[in-house]
């Protein structure tokens, strides 16, 4: 038994680095480093996981412009075995709509068992790429997946979901997709030689839009929503007294509850 | 224009689409606040607009659950009822909501941002080609009755407006806690439909297992708190103390969730809960723009960190450098004394 598993990775700028622009006083994220969404090393790990588990390949595949090729090398130097590319300007002013119809398609024409993202990106964060992969296949999902089960005599994976009120254990036919809970898979430590030839040798396969024969499917035409407005969110006024003795701390709660 | 283009790329005469519709979420029979907390926006919107608010419901056996969105203000229950929708799977609830969107053509839709909501809304809007607006905490109606639906992006550093304009319904799941529900009035006019099943268990691609109950607290209420973070390094006792000697609910960041430490039900900001308490004390709380998201509408906030560069301190009125090990339980004496009765001075 071995089980093809793809990992959506997504290239976003380092919340860490967006700063405001002193000139027009708005946020400027086009300075900011290009880095992987942070919660998909996470799906990177879950996918080891599986791997561990059943034996197979890992995939990452990436839907962005051509410099997101990074982001899949360092994939690849994190442990996957190889990595496309899906590029393309058609592809450019897509919502979560066609965002996830290409990589629906992509998870296809890679013969995905599995497909693993992240729960949600630290730029437009939607969360609504995974079950929409999902729903444009017809696949099953498993979100807010905390812990994955490969059950490859069922043809099924099984995954602890965080769930209103608790949790529960939910086993999915393959193929499914899965969204790994942030925080719950720390990633490996990169072995040696796969980080020097991630880093270095590794190019990935690039796909477009005609590749994947959806070419008048993607792209600003096709997407329902679009962005009307983006204001910058004024932090909230807050007095910012630092006091040295409890004491005093305390006579500021006791004019609030009294 | 011919039938073949009005359909293209998914886009629909906007015209045959109305109504409001608000989807009730329940487990068991409770009912997730937040879906109450939608269902009186949504009433605001209706209203405003001259549309019917519809509340949905899918579960087994939602009589009384059809029953309180009628007396809180529904003008019509969808109800469709049967055991394949129980536990609730992501396949058959996407697959019954998409018909029923499909048969009755409401213009808006809304759905609770639980883990639920943003499971299966998906499952609805992309084979609809519906829009979907992730994780809003504000709602409008512009000038021409389009949906202004805003949320937060890039970490709550922005605030962005998302509009579809050409395609219906217009779908978007909300934050839990951002809307306020008012108590129901008590008056169940209105009426009830049964809507078809469209869904079998035998076509159904995945299977729940097991289920644990767990904390199903609502700190969306509460009125004090203290939450807490990383920084208690997995010992809850200073800031359970401190919580009870001010009859707070105990919340947490996400770091503490992750840990275990707390139950998900307690979490705050971005992925958790938006809270609104007259008082939340921070402990051991770095102050992440995820977090600060979801405390931003407490009316007080105090910090107590013992590294002096934390960005909590920013964020907070009150504040002091210090060990929350010694901190909490100091603060919690002044207010256990202040809770007991005064001694009588022979
Ligand atoms: C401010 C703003 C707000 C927006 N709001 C909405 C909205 O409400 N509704 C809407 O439909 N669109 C919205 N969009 C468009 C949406 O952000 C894009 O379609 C985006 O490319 C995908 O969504 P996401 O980043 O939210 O992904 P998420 O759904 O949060 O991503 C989850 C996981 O899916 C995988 N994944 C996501 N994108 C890729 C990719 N390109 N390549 C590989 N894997 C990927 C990753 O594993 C990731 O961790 C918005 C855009 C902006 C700028
Ligand atoms: C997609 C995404 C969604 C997220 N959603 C959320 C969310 O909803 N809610 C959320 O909270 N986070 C969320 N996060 C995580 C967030 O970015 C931070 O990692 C998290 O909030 C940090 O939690 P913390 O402040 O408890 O821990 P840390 O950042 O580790 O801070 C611990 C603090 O405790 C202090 N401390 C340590 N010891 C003591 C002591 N003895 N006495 C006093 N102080 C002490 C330290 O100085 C430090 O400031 C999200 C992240 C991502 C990527």
């Amino acid at each position: 038994m071995s089980w093809t598993i793809v990992v959506g990775v997504k290239q976003v700028p380092d919340a860490d680095e967006v700063g405001i622009d002193p000139d027009t006083g708005r946020l400027d994220r086009a300075s900011a480093p290009a880095v992987m969404n942070g919660p998909d090393r996470e799906a990177l790990e879950a996918a080891f996981r599986i791997r561990d588990q059943v034996g197979g390949e890992v995939i990452a595949m990436s839907m962005g412009p051509p410099n997101a090729k990074t982001v899949l090398k360092e994939a690849v130097a994190m442990g996957c075995d190889d990595a496309v590319l899906i590029s393309d300007r058609a592809f450019g002013g897509s919502d979560t709509w066609p965002t996830s119809l290409t990589l629906a398609r992509a998870a296809e024409a890679l013969e995905a068992d599995v497909v693993i993202c992240g729960e949600e990106t630290t730029d437009s964060s939607t969360g609504q790429v995974p079950p929409g992969i999902a729903a444009h296949n017809g696949w099953a999902q498993l979100t807010y997946a905390e812990a994955v089960d490969a059950r490859p005599e069922e043809d099924r994976l099984a995954a602890r979901r965080d769930v209103e009120g608790g949790h529960e254990l939910v086993a999915a036919d393959l193929p499914v997709v899965v969204a790994a809970a942030y925080g719950e898979f720390d990633p490996r430590p990169a072995p040696l030689h796969r980080k020097i030839y991630g880093e270095n040798d590794f190019e990935p396969t690039v796909w477009d839009a005609e590749d994947l024969e959806i070419k008048d499917e993607v792209g600003l035409e096709v997407s329902p929503t679009s962005v009307g407005g983006m204001e910058t969110v004024d932090p909230v006024e807050r007095k910012g007294e630092v006091v040295d003795e409890i004491d005093d701390l305390a006579d500021s709660i006791e004019e609030v509850v009294a | 224009m011919s039938d073949d283009d009005e359909f293209e790329n998914g886009v629909v005469d906007v015209e045959e689409y109305d109504d409001v519709w608000v989807f009730v979420e329940e487990h068991d029979g409770e009912v997730m606040s937040v879906s109450w907390e939608l269902l009186d926006e949504a009433e605001r919107l209706a209203d405003e607009l001259g549309d019917d608010l519809v509340a949905l419901a899918i579960g087994e056996d939602l009589d009384d659950v059809a029953e309180e969105a009628l007396e809180r203000g529904a003008d019509r229950v969808l109800v469709a009822d049967d055991p394949v929708f129980e536990p609730y799977r992501a396949d058959p609830y996407g697959e019954q909501f998409r018909a029923m969107v499909e048969k009755r053509k409401p213009s808006i839709v809304l759905i609770g941002g639980t883990h639920t909501g943003r499971d299966f809304a998906g499952r609805v809007a992309v084979p609809a080609h519906a829009g979907l607006t992730a994780d809003v905490t504000e709602l409008g109606v512009d000038d021409d009755g389009l949906l202004e639906a805003r949320r937060p992006a890039f970490g709550g550093d922005v605030l962005a407006t998302i509009l579809c304009e050409e395609h219906r319904p217009q779908m978007a799941t909300i934050r839990p806690g951002v809307f306020e529900a008012a108590e129901p009035d008590g008056d169940a006019d209105g009426e009830i439909v049964e809507a078809d099943v469209v869904v079998e268990e035998d076509d159904a691609i995945s299977e729940v297992l097991e289920r644990e109950v767990g904390d199903t607290a609502d700190i969306t209420e509460a009125e004090r708190i203290v939450a807490v973070g990383h920084g208690i390094d997995g010992d809850l006792e200073p800031a359970r103390k401190l919580a009870d000697a001010l009859d707070a609910e105990i919340a947490a960041s996400r770091a503490a969730v992750d840990e275990g430490w707390v139950d998900g039900a307690r979490q705050v900001g971005q992925t958790g809960k938006t809270v609104r308490p007259e008082l939340y004390v921070a402990v051991g709380i770095s102050g992440a723009v995820q977090h600060l998201e979801g405390m931003n509408k407490s009316e007080t906030v105090v910090a107590i960190n013992n590294d002096p560069n934390a960005p909590i301190f920013e964020h907070a009125d009150h504040g002091i450098v210090a060990d929350l090990v010694d901190a909490c339980p100091e603060l919690a004496e002044r207010f256990d004394e202040a809770a007991e009765p005064q001694e009588v001075v022979q």
